[in-house]
């Protein structure tokens, strides 16, 4: 009996101070966040303490007419932003997959400095590696300089604060959480049932399709996931590579705390970035379970 | 065929990773004061500047940016640096123990919920923190900076040494406790030993991300306390400047040296 109870000691001492202070520090603020999002903007930058749903009114399109106004124009942000997120993911899953191909096909000493180098950036600054991309995209920058030397075009095209430059620059600084888990599951990959699978006649494209797709899969959600999340609330990106042109959520949040000074609409507009991030991870719950049932 | 076509995308790959920071290296030697983008000789001038050298450029106003003020950022992140890295490891590394070596019920729940961390969005935590230290009355400072990083690096400690006391051997601890060890004796002497670079390598990961952490401290630093993302932030918002190419070039190189000794530990971990 002693000894449980002596266990059950150091087990509090090694819970207790961490567990006291994620509650407080972590989950607190979450839960202080959706309060906030229920609150009324007080009129000098603080928040009354009167309940409003209209933070949501002003986004999702109800409103009471006096004060708080519904735009469209924030709907109409957070889809950007979907749309953003959606397509860096589409853009990271090409750059990615057949680079993750390649190298699991590697000899074991190479694959290794392969692996090492492609986690590498992710070390490195993200406000360095984005500056790059700034110093390329310019008007000035290598790549008008480059198509303007070999005579693609005259004048300099204006890459920077694009749609394009945006998704480019995510698609960048997200590579290696595309990468890694897309390499784990293409380095399970059994070459038997590739050749298997061509030895019975079936094409390339087949083959593809049939074999090394849906073994990958894991591979390709995992990936997915974890880069359209960061993708989704980002701010750093739109900032430095879409100006004012391309605004994101992101962008819209930080106006709200740092300018604008509404912190409840700031906080409903985040809990729109939460709800997304829930939903997503709700339905890869559900799409590994019916994977694993299969 | 297919199998060249591969390597040519493979190699595209690389390029594609490495071009931008290979031209922003190069270009931090670049002479030319007027257009950072065209080359006109190799200087070290921009090191120079930033070091605090006599340098031919310091007189042209446009380029000055006191180094005072970098030195300072740089201070102030290594300072918040150390103290959240070594926060998070204490509690990472104690929850990590108590979820792989006792069995207890909520075991499961702590492993699910020290993942939320690390999957939110940063900017949600970084407004949840801000809205929180101001309604509970604390002042914006080094120490909610501290606290705000701690919140998600714990996380990242956490799964690091999880890892490695996964792969480590309980047989030996068994072991331990057989030959009359005291369970004080056998952390120690033992389990200790074992996963010390589990808990190393987290140390250096909380480390390396807490230097870099731009958004969750953007939104709790308040004034006065620059860290050196928010300082570089800074900089490139009031327009760019060849000496960042230089700034940036330098913490390239930090952090690799960084990475490097990581992986040294990790290679030697392997053996």
């Amino acid at each position: 009996m002693s000894l449980t109870r002596r266990k059950l000691l150091h087990l509090l001492g090694l819970l207790g101070a961490p567990t006291v202070f994620l509650l407080i520090f972590f989950f607190g603020p979450l839960v202080i966040m959706l309060v906030y999002s229920f609150l009324t903007p007080g009129i000098y930058g603080g928040v009354d303490w009167i309940f409003s749903h209209l933070n949501y009114g002003r986004i999702l399109g109800w409103a009471d007419t006096r004060y708080e106004k519904f735009d469209p124009v924030y709907l109409a942000i957070f889809l950007r932003s979907l749309r953003l997120a959606t397509l860096t993911v589409a853009t990271s899953l090409i750059v990615s997959y057949p680079a993750a191909f390649w190298i699991s096909r590697m000899r074991p000493g190479r694959r290794d400095f392969a692996i090492f180098l492609v986690t590498l950036p992710f070390f490195v600054s993200l406000i360095v590696r984005l500056f790059a991309w700034v110093l390329i995209l310019r008007p000035t920058g290598f790549l008008n300089q480059g198509l303007m030397g070999i005579g693609l075009t005259s004048e300099p095209i204006e890459f920077l604060y694009t749609d394009f430059a945006v998704v480019l620059g995510m698609t960048y600084v997200f590579i290696p959480f595309m990468f890694l888990p897309l390499y784990s599951s293409i380095e399970k990959l059994d070459m038997a049932q590739l050749e298997a699978s061509s030895d019975l006649g079936a094409t390339r494209l087949q083959t593809f399709r049939k074999v090394v797709l849906p073994a990958t899969m894991p591979g390709i959600i995992g990936g997915s996931i974890i880069t359209f999340i960061p993708a989704l609330g980002n701010f750093i990106v739109p900032s430095v590579l879409g100006g004012a042109k391309v605004l994101m959520i992101g962008n819209l949040i930080e106006q709200q705390f740092l300018s604008a000074r509404n912190w409840p609409f700031g906080s409903a507009l985040a809990m729109m970035v939460m709800t997304a991030v829930l939903v997503l991870l709700i339905v890869q719950l559900r799409l590994t379970r019916r994977g694993e049932h299969a | 065929m297919l199998r060249r076509l591969l390597t040519v995308y493979g190699l595209m790959f690389f390029v594609f990773v490495y071009a931008p920071i290979f031209l922003m290296v190069v270009y931090s030697f670049n002479a030319n004061t007027l257009n950072m983008m065209i080359w006109s000789g190799f200087t070290l001038d921009w090191y120079r500047q930033i070091f605090g050298f006599e340098t031919s450029i310091t007189d042209s106003t446009t380029y000055v940016d006191s180094s005072a003020q970098l030195y300072a950022a740089i201070r102030t992140s290594l300072t918040v640096a150390f103290s959240t890295s070594i926060l998070s490891t204490v509690f990472g590394t104690a929850l990590a123990l108590a979820v792989a070596r006792y069995r207890f019920r909520l075991a499961g729940i702590y492993r699910t919920l020290l993942m939320v961390p690390m999957i939110m969005p940063d900017i949600v935590l970084g407004i949840a923190l801000l809205i929180f230290f101001i309604s509970i009355g604390m002042n914006l400072s080094i120490m909610t900076i501290i606290i705000g990083q701690s919140t998600f690096l714990i996380s990242y400690v956490f799964v690091t040494v999880s890892a490695r006391l996964a792969e480590f051997d309980t047989s030996v601890e068994e072991a331990s406790a057989d030959l009359g060890a005291t369970p004080a004796q056998t952390f120690r002497k033992v389990t200790l030993p074992g996963i010390a670079p589990g808990i190393l390598g987290g140390w250096l990961l909380a480390f390396i991300i807490s230097m870099d952490d731009l958004v969750i401290t953007y939104f709790i630093a308040g004034t006065g306390n620059t860290t050196l993302p928010i300082h570089i932030w800074g900089m490139l918002r009031r327009g760019i400047k060849p000496e960042i190419n230089a700034i940036a070039t330098l913490m390239l190189l930090f952090t690799l040296v960084i990475a490097g000794v990581g992986l040294y530990l990790r290679s030697r971990r392997q053996k």
